[in-house]
Parts: structure tokens; C-alpha cells; sequence
């Protein structure tokens, strides 16, 4: 316990404490420069999409890995792990190069909130299969068996029966991957160009005040990027609650 | 039971190889195109190298002291229920949640020479920021409930009846965790040290601020390649990238088998009779 409080909660203490140093007012002032409003828009705006989109692919990806079994199943399953293993500022450095300016590709998406949302959809992707794949497979399919034998059409059972069933699960793993989304850097910092008020993200926002010496600044915003993302998380996590009792 | 659509695998196949494997290819292929000798060279460039013994001494120091860290705050929080002890439960996640930036920042406003801890640690003589002691904070904090969150749900799970059975039996304390605790929870131990040191040996954002980024000094791998690439080097940043994907692409492997052993041990423990 007190281990974990020289690492953690003594770090956060004084995080909050120099964020409010000069009283409310300045805290204020320095969280919602407009430099930092653009940020927070663009990360929140891509860690959405990013959420979405993953949370789609993800489900697709779950239901394979647990429904089918296939030649090269293994490698697929273990491809999905990847992004976890892989160092952040690897991930970075390739993908600058595959979608920089000589891609290789011809797809240049540096300095464009679409090369960002590449990243956070790479960085994120286990976390919506992995929630969601575990329910697809303990699933029990008595009632799609008789919704199907009573005449409904597959899209009608996957509508009114496979989805709801597994509708917490997904917002479950596109909330983890929001909340990693919010955050990202190493993955993030190469293909954003890191251009402030254009495609600087928040962690890039926070570092640069930190390293011109403004930690003030930069623990003012730090604790305002907490705190939306704390309600968001907590929002998903209610609204997650009532989908499974509602349904 | 129902398979999915054929359509939807060759979705599934094309999109995750696109995402993840195009990407791991382009890279090996980059660091592996101008040949074994080029590799040597930019293996033996003295900024690297010490960004590798550097890397390699914080994961040596973290990633046991996590180890001993989340086997016992696991064990104290399922057998030692109390109200702290669910208050961790409760906040144990917390640092997967939070941005390496706002990690770095939180050390450095805690630990810097004028920070709250750091000014009396200073005056001692102990430096934490700029060095070391600092950059092994860093990855403890991003990979603290690692192993933890692995053993908890298992601890749970297996319950004490062989512990207190070996116990009644005279075994001491020390016997009992190495004959029974450490056996059962030996693989889900694995898993959760092999994600610490993907996290160690892959930081980043927390690291980049705690350290200072000194090459030659305090500059962990990861940091190196950024370097090199902003520095327009981007072979040797290729290369550094290569080492650690290799590393990855090995602790996957680890985690493979880790899993595959643990549902093993799941199936037994599930048909042995009750």
C-alpha cells in the first residue's frame, strides 16, 4: 500500500495540488486556451471514431475467432494481440513511414486527423475483440435456434436477439479503448505532424507547455483531460448498465 | 451451432492484416532491406547500444519488483478482505487508464529537485528525475496492475481449502506458497509478467519526460528510436524498431503458451471430481 502510494497516489496529489497552485481562475484560463480547446476536440473526435470503428471491426473479428475454425486461425488470433505487445513509438515510426510523405503506398496521411484515427483504431484494436469474444463464445444459442425455426431471417435474429445479448460487452471494450484512445502518444505524435491548434493531440499539447517549463499549464490541462474522460467513462459505463437491463 | 458468413472471415482476414500485419512486414522489411551488415553496424552505434543496456537494466530492476508487488497486493486483497484492501481492488486499474504524458508529468511534479518528495530526497543526495531511480518509477507506474489483475479473478476462484488443508498438516508458510499458492497461479504469473515487460521495454510518453532524454545517459530504447527518427536517421530508428518488435512478437509467443497452459489447467481442475 505504500508502494502504491509513492508511485501513484502521491504523484496524483501533486498533479492536482500545481494544477490549482494559482487558485481556480488560473486553472481555468489555462485549461481552456484555445490551443488546448483544439486539442481536447481532435483527441476526443478521433478516440470516438476510433471507439466506433473498433467496436464494429471488433465485434466482426470476435465473432470469426469464436465461431469458425480455419487455416491460419492461430496467426489471426495472435495478430490481434500484437498491438498490445508492440511499443507505442514502434507502431509510430511505422506507420509515419508506410503513410508519410514517400509512402510507399501513395497514401500520405500525415497531418490528418484520418492518419491519427489509424493509429488509435491500431493501438485500441484488442480491446473490443477481447471484450466481446469471451460472450460470443459461452453463448447460449437456444433462442436464435427458435427465433429461426418460427421463420425469422438472420438479419432479424441478429437484430433483435445475437445484439442485444452481446451489446454490453461491446460498450464495455469501446469504452477501454476510448479511455487508451484519450491518452495515446508514442503511436500518435509521428503521423500528427504535431501541429498546434491544427492536429496536436492532448498528450502532445501537455508535453510540449511541460517541456518549454510551463508544468502549471500543463498539470491544468492534464487534470482537465482526467476529468472528461472520467465522465465519459463513467457515462458509457450507465448507459452500459441500463442497455442490459433494459433489453 | 452457427458459422459465420464466408464473406465475413475474408472481412475479418483483409482488415486485420491491412491493420496489424502489413504494417509488422513493412517494418522488418525496411530494417532488414540493406542487408546483415548494415544491421551489425547500426546494431553497434554507441547511442543504441547504451539505449539497449539501459533498457535492459530498468526491465531487470521493474519488472521483478512488479512481480513480488502484484503477487502480494493479489494475495492481500483476496484473502485479507477489508475496507482499504477493497478500495485498492477498486482503484488498481487506475493507471491503465491514465496517459503516459500525465504519468511522466505526475513523477516529475512529485520527485523533481523542486518537487514535493523531490526537494528533501535532494537534499540527501538522491537524484530521481534526470536519472535512473526516475525512469524505473515510470514504467512501474504504467505496468502496476498487470500481474495483479491476472491473479485476483483466479485467486478467487481456486479459493484456500489446499492451503489450509497443508497448514493443518504442520507445512509452513513458506512451503505452502511455494508447493501450493505459487503452483496454481504459476501461468497466470507468466501472462501477467510477460504483459509487464512488453510495457516496460516498450514505454514511452512517461519515460520521454521523467528521463531528461539524455542520449548516452538516460535514453531507454524507445526513446532512441524516436530520436533517430526525428533526427532524420531513419534506418537506425528502424533497426532499434526491429529489436523491439522482435522482443514483442517473442513475448506473444509467451503469452500463447501461457494461455493455453492456464485453460489446460482450467479443464482438468473442471473434470477432476469433487
Amino acid at each position: 500500500m505504500s508502494f502504491y502510494s509513492l508511485i501513484v497516489l502521491i504523484p496524483l496529489a501533486a498533479l492536482v495540488s500545481s494544477a490549482f497552485t494559482n487558485g481556480w481562475g488560473a486553472f481555468w484560463r489555462a485549461a481552456t486556451q484555445v490551443e488546448a480547446l483544439d486539442a481536447y476536440e481532435l483527441t476526443i473526435g478521433c478516440a470516438v471514431l476510433g471507439a466506433l470503428i473498433n467496436a464494429v471491426s471488433g465485434l466482426g473479428i470476435a465473432w470469426v475467432l469464436a465461431r469458425d475454425a480455419f487455416w491460419g486461425k492461430a496467426v489471426l488470433n495472435a495478430l490481434i494481440d500484437l498491438p498490445f505487445a508492440l511499443p507505442t513509438v514502434v507502431a509510430g515510426v511505422t506507420f509515419y513511414t508506410l503513410y508519410g510523405p514517400h509512402s510507399p503506398v501513395h497514401l500520405t496521411l500525415t497531418g490528418t486527423w484520418v492518419g491519427i484515427t489509424v493509429a488509435v483504431v491500431f493501438v485500441t484494436l484488442p480491446f473490443s475483440v477481447r471484450s466481446v469474444q469471451p460472450v460470443i463464445e459461452t453463448m447460449s444459442f437456444t433462442a436464435e435456434a427458435a427465433a429461426a425455426t418460427l421463420g425469422a431471417s438472420n438479419t432479424r435474429i441478429f437484430r433483435t436477439i445475437t445484439l442485444p445479448t452481446l451489446l454490453p460487452a461491446i460498450v464495455t471494450g469501446a469504452g477501454l479503448a476510448f479511455a487508451r484512445a484519450m491518452g495515446e502518444y508514442g503511436s500518435v505524435v509521428f503521423i500528427s505532424n504535431n501541429l498546434p491548434f491544427k492536429t496536436q493531440v492532448a498528450s502532445s499539447y501537455i508535453y510540449s507547455l511541460s517541456s518549454a517549463g510551463d508544468n502549471i499549464g500543463a498539470a491544468a490541462a492534464a487534470v482537465m483531460m482526467m476529468v472528461i474522460a472520467l465522465v465519459a467513462l463513467t457515462g458509457i459505463s450507465v448507459a452500459s448498465r441500463r442497455l442490459a437491463k433494459g433489453l | 451451432m452457427q458459422r459465420s458468413p464466408l464473406w465475413l472471415r475474408y472481412a475479418v482476414i483483409a482488415w486485420v492484416f491491412t491493420l496489424v500485419g502489413v504494417p509488422l512486414i513493412f517494418l522488418f522489411d525496411k530494417a532488414g532491406a540493406p542487408g546483415w551488415s548494415a544491421i551489425w553496424s547500426a546494431l553497434h552505434n554507441s547511442a543504441t547500444d547504451h539505449a539497449i543496456g539501459l533498457t535492459f537494466r530498468v526491465a531487470l530492476v521493474a519488472v521483478p519488483l512488479n512481480t513480488i508487488v502484484g503477487i502480494g497486493a493479489a494475495l492481500w486483497i483476496v484473502r485479507h478482505p477489508s475496507r482499504l484492501s477493497q478500495l485498492v481492488d477498486r482503484i488498481i486499474d487506475v493507471p491503465l487508464a491514465i496517459s503516459p504524458i500525465i504519468i511522466g508529468l505526475m513523477l516529475e511534479l512529485a520527485y523533481a529537485h523542486t518537487g514535493w518528495l523531490g526537494r528533501p530526497l535532494a537534499a540527501l543526495g538522491i537524484k530521481i528525475i534526470f536519472s535512473f531511480p526516475g525512469i524505473v518509477m515510470a514504467c512501474l507506474f504504467v505496468s502496476l496492475p498487470m500481474v495483479s489483475r491476472q491473479l485476483i479473478p483466479l485467486l478467487r476462484e481456486i479459493g484456500n481449502n489446499q492451503e489450509l488443508t497443508a497448514s493443518s498438516l504442520g507445512a509452513g508458510p513458506i512451503r505452502i506458497f511455494m508447493t501450493i499458492t505459487l503452483r496454481s497461479i504459476m501461468w497466470a504469473t507468466a501472462y501477467g509478467v510477460s504483459l509487464t515487460l512488453a510495457r516496460v521495454l516498450g514505454e514511452y510518453g512517461a519515460v520521454l519526460i521523467v528521463s531528461g532524454n539524455i542520449t548516452g545517459v538516460t535514453q531507454t530504447l524507445t526513446l532512441d528510436i524516436g530520436n533517430n527518427f526525428d533526427n532524420y536517421n531513419a534506418y537506425q530508428g528502424f533497426v532499434g524498431a526491429s529489436v523491439l518488435a522482435t522482443t514483442s512478437v517473442v513475448i506473444l509467443l509467451i503469452l500463447g503458451l501461457a494461455r493455453h497452459r492456464e485453460r489446460k489447467r482450467h479443464e482438468h481442475l473442471a473434470r477432476a471430481p469433487r
